[in-house]
């Protein structure tokens, strides 16, 4: 998979459009492609919990509408799925 | 654009006002620079798109459906405490106060449960439904910025919404998905069932299709144009509030009126997700400060970590500590609905018992504290409020209105003026941003020094402070609260909430470090509610044609059955339309807030009002201290008048022509091209069509009438006959908590989108030109006569009768050079003030600097200007908007 600056735990979004990189604090895009020091940020398409039911849509807990591109940093209830972790 | 004038020498030509400034551009005077720190954050912010996001939203309404048929106050508090739970903390470089109001520099998001179809699809169902009831008619009408940190059209992943709001593509399907789940149990949907059932329902809705009204009040920005109360955080932390809440539970827990129960317990569920929201971002402070490399960064981020964590539970410290929580729950208000115009209010008298402290102590020092405060005005400049484009547009123009106030009395009547205000004075000088906006509170006992540091600050072209007459606020206040307990002594703890609307206060005992401090806050919900903006001038274009809105050619009223053969027939005729109009707002306002309070009842500001903790009442159960806050607000009032005395003296007096030849020339606009067709929204610049010469004659005898702003007695006699009747009429209408209405005047932005839509008037305005901004300001180029005889025209009222009145002036940069041009400009606002005005703003610009703004925008990112009651960048004003301001008279000599 081709991840972008947003993917990434070190992203500090701006705007819709760009942001800046928590390491170094460079001025960078969002939907550029990463660097080699990316890390994985937490998002519902990257939790146990989340099943995706159609496009940018899903589950959460199988009952729960959801979002895969949710940012999940703060949900207590995040888990990584096995191959993410 | 604070460059340094070269003090150019005038040459010897004159106009009406004095001499005519230099063929070049005069610059505004040049101000001292912020702190590096600040500099950057600003370069941030002008580099910065407004963003939306869904994070709380979608919080919200998961926990909102998770729990039906909960108690519906509990079911609020959950949803909130599971939104604030849930903000992604954002931690930018540099920044001394911590947390923003969503996960963007910039961030916003909608509120569905308020309204949910304006920002879908134009082409969608629920769009459609909004349109056909003439809720988004403004929306039509309105023109955005195109600059600036407006994301206005979509592009790669972004969407645009409202003209203004970037929004990711991967969102969109669910804040759709969100949105139909509000369907029909919105604010917005549910009241619109109801508000059917209201007599005359029919003709509301041809008023607001017609844009005779701008828009409801109930669900687009239901909170705001009120004074912030930060007693209770300072006082007892979040924590000594919980404990409150407990108490008050085993108070009422079983006994009559358990709504307190539910009230309380609701606070503590909703300072819970506070308390998270807090630590969320205490714990990214941690997370931050292994990423530097510098020691002195990682501290300064550890000691955020450790301010934050302190002040999710505890009473502040220090000043530092105080600015911080004060910043919280301005913007905790602000996530509590779609809110515009929450005022700071009194800040720098709230914070002055810390920053003296800490001052005496040694701790902080003065160029410490500029700093902080030039932080705090990035942070509200950096507030952006999502609404639909005819709100955020059409009225706001983008700006959200957070108005500081300096200067006033204190509780024992003497001067409020202290050393932190004129630090905040400076900081609005070397931070020149738009938020928050700033009031000097005139009084006879201001000291001069610190008044001189006011004219300072607006001379430089900030376009603040406002100068507003403290003893006439007071007088409004007395006259409309006494009856719920309004004393002189409380008066005097008044501010201004939003843009320029007085606003009761209270004075709370604060204690800190063993002594009692009488601090300043708001205690009454919002002002600005009930009836939004009617518009005169359209308003009198329906009495000439007989209930007809001659642009769409619908039928919004009855006809009024008068023969219109005398002035007097013209002026009863306008009065029974403006009286409809009023009642029916009134009740189908009164419905939208009724919904308002029992869908999404307010907890953060019912738990910072006085006296919400102690009633156990929220503010929509009348918990505050004041509650006579609903208000009927107009725009366009001196077009009126204007356009009354052109039709008294034309057709009634001399009888130049008769009405069917006027009723003819206004259908054609005078022999112009509109505004629509020439792009061009001021009367200047109009372009003339090939039948021109059939109406030139009427044209000009219209425009020759009597002006108000020349201090004529028959137009002036017209102003104050309106301004007289407009006062007591207001009181013959009632709010949803039974308090009679009372008038507010400000036009915000709207008399741009209602002259869009308005004919040609009587005095001589062309169709779809901009209405006259503010309430007493004269229509541009029209006051001939000087600053005095406008200042006599606007005062030939009590401007005490209504909430506020709007005086804007335009005053060219080289009559204010200088100390002695300071003095001049101060004796001058002081003559007005004295004379019995309420309120006067300033622009000190050269109109040659914004022709070329207009034209080269990108040279001019930080240009700001004064609107009406507020300041916005040049670049993200509508062109409506900057042709208004262009077109102002620009005054050239002031003495």
């Amino acid at each position: 998979m081709d991840y972008t600056h947003k993917d990434c735990k070190h992203f500090l979004a701006v705007d819709v459009f760009k942001g800046i990189c928590k390491r170094d604090q460079d001025n960078i895009l969002a939907d550029d492609s990463s660097c080699d020091r990316f890390d994985l940020l937490e998002r519902c398409k990257y939790c146990k919990n989340y099943k995706a039911t159609q496009e940018q849509l899903g589950l959460c807990m199988d009952t729960v509408d959801a979002y895969p591109d949710m940012i999940a940093k703060t949900c207590n209830d995040f888990q990584w799925r096995s191959h993410q972790a | 654009m604070n460059t340094p004038t070269n003090g150019k020498e005038h040459d010897s030509q004159y106009n009406h006002f004095g001499k005519l400034a230099s063929e070049q551009t005069t610059v505004r005077e040049a101000t001292d620079a912020p702190s590096s720190r600040t500099l950057r954050a600003k370069e941030r912010y002008f580099v910065t798109k407004s963003s939306a996001s869904i994070e709380y939203p979608y919080w919200y309404t998961r926990t909102w459906e998770a729990l039906e048929g909960e108690i519906p106050i509990i079911r609020r508090a959950e949803a909130m405490k599971s939104a604030f739970s849930h903000i992604t903390p954002v931690v930018y470089p540099g920044e001394l106060i911590a947390m923003s109001k969503a996960n963007y520099l910039r961030g916003s998001f909608p509120m569905p449960w308020l309204s949910e179809a304006y920002f879908m699809a134009a082409e969608g169902e629920m769009y459609q439904e909004a349109l056909q009831a003439g809720k988004v008619s403004a929306d039509t009408v309105t023109t955005m910025g195109q600059g600036g940190g407006n994301v206005t059209k979509s592009m790669g992943k972004v969407l645009s919404i409202a003209g203004k709001f970037g929004l990711r593509s991967e969102e969109m399907p669910m804040l759709v998905k969100i949105a139909k789940k509000w369907h029909n149990k919105s604010v917005d949907d549910v009241g619109h069932k109801y508000e059917q059932m209201v007599p005359g329902y029919d003709t509301k809705e041809e008023i607001m299709r017609s844009v005779i009204c701008m828009f409801d009040s109930g669900y687009t920005l239901p909170q705001g144009r009120e004074v912030m109360n930060y007693y209770y955080p300072l006082q007892y932390g979040i924590d000594g509030i919980i404990d409150m809440c407990k108490e008050g539970i085993e108070e009422t827990a079983g006994y009559p009126d358990m709504d307190r129960l539910y009230f309380y317990k609701a606070i503590m569920l909703m300072l819970e997700g506070i308390q998270t929201w807090i630590r969320n971002y205490a714990e990214e402070y941690k997370e931050i400060a292994t990423y530097c490399t510098e020691e002195q960064e990682k501290e300064e981020y550890l000691d955020l970590a450790e301010r934050l964590l302190w002040l999710s539970s505890k009473p502040p410290r220090s000043f530092f500590d105080a600015v911080q929580l004060t910043w919280i729950f301005h913007i905790a208000v602000l996530n509590e609905d779609a809110i515009s115009g929450l005022s700071p209010g009194r800040l720098g008298q709230v914070l002055y018992p810390y920053w003296k402290s800490d001052m005496d102590k040694g701790i902080i020092s003065r160029e410490l504290s500029l700093e902080w405060l030039e932080n705090m005005r990035m942070k509200f400049t950096q507030i952006d409020c999502f609404a639909s484009m005819g709100v955020v547009g059409g009225v706001l123009s983008g700006n959200t209105f957070n108005n500081l106030c300096v200067g006033g009395l204190d509780k024992e009547g003497n001067s409020a003026a202290n050393e932190l205000e004129a630090l905040i004075l400076k900081a609005g000088m070397t931070c020149d941003t738009p938020q928050p906006t700033l009031s000097l509170l005139f009084d006879e006992k201001s000291p001069e020094d610190f008044l001189l540091k006011g004219v300072e600050c607006t001379k430089v072209g900030t376009g603040y402070p406002a100068w507003i007459n403290n003893q006439v606020a007071m007088e409004f206040l007395m006259t409309n609260y006494v009856e719920e307990g309004m004393t002189i002594e409380e008066a005097r703890a008044w501010a201004i909430g939003g843009c320029l609307e007085t606003s009761a206060c209270s004075w709370m005992p604060l204690e800190y470090e063993d002594m009692t401090h009488y601090i300043p806050g708001g205690s009454a919900p919002a002002t600005s509610v009930g009836v939004h903006f009617i518009s005169l001038p359209k308003i009198l274009e329906t009495v000439l044609s007989r209930g007809i809105d001659k642009r769409t050619g619908q039928r919004v009223y009855e006809d009024h059955h008068f023969i219109l053969d005398s002035y007097e027939s013209v002026w009863k005729a306008f009065k029974k339309y403006f009286r409809e109009t009023v009642k029916v707002l009134t009740l189908t306002n009164n419905i939208q807030h009724d919904a308002w309070r029992k869908i999404t009842p307010s907890l953060v500001n019912s738990m910072l009002k006085p006296d919400c903790l102690t009633k156990g009442k929220d503010i929509g159960q009348q918990g505050s201290r004041y509650n006579r806050t609903f208000n009927v607000e107009i725009c366009g009032g001196v077009n009126l008048a204007n356009a009354l005395a052109s039709l008294k003296k034309n057709v009634f007096e001399d009888k130049n022509f008769s009405l069917k030849e006027l009723r003819e020339a206004l259908d054609a606009n005078f022999g112009y091209k509109t505004a629509q067709e020439t792009g061009s929204y001021s009367l200047i610049d109009q372009q003339k069509s090939e039948n021109f010469l059939t109406y030139l004659k009427i044209h000009k005898l219209c425009m020759d009438a009597p002006k108000y702003g020349n201090d004529d007695p028959m137009v002036d006699g017209i102003f104050k006959e309106w301004q007289e009747w407009f006062a007591d009429m207001c009181s013959d209408y009632t709010s949803l908590y039974d308090k009679a209405l009372y008038p507010c005047q400000i036009s915000v932005s709207t008399h741009a989108p209602m002259g869009a839509v308005t004919l040609a008037t009587p005095d001589g305005r062309l169709a779809g030109t901009t209405f006259v901004d503010g309430s007493v300001s004269a229509y541009p180029g029209t006051d001939n006569n000087g600053p005095y005889a406008l200042f006599n025209s606007a005062t030939c009222y009590n401007h005490a009768l209504s909430q506020n009145s709007q005086l804007n002036m335009k005053i060219h940069p080289s009559v204010v050079q200088g100390r002695e041009g300071a003095k001049k400009f101060l004796e001058m606002i002081k003559a007005y003030l004295r004379q019995g005005a309420f309120h006067a703003q300033f622009n000190v610009v050269d109109s040659r600097m914004l022709k070329d703004a207009q034209e080269n925008p990108d040279e001019y990112r930080g240009l700001m200007v004064r609107v009406a009651g507020f300041t916005q960048y040049w670049v993200e004003l509508g062109k409506q908007i900057q042709d208004e301001v262009i077109a102002r008279t620009e005054y050239q000599e002031i003495g």
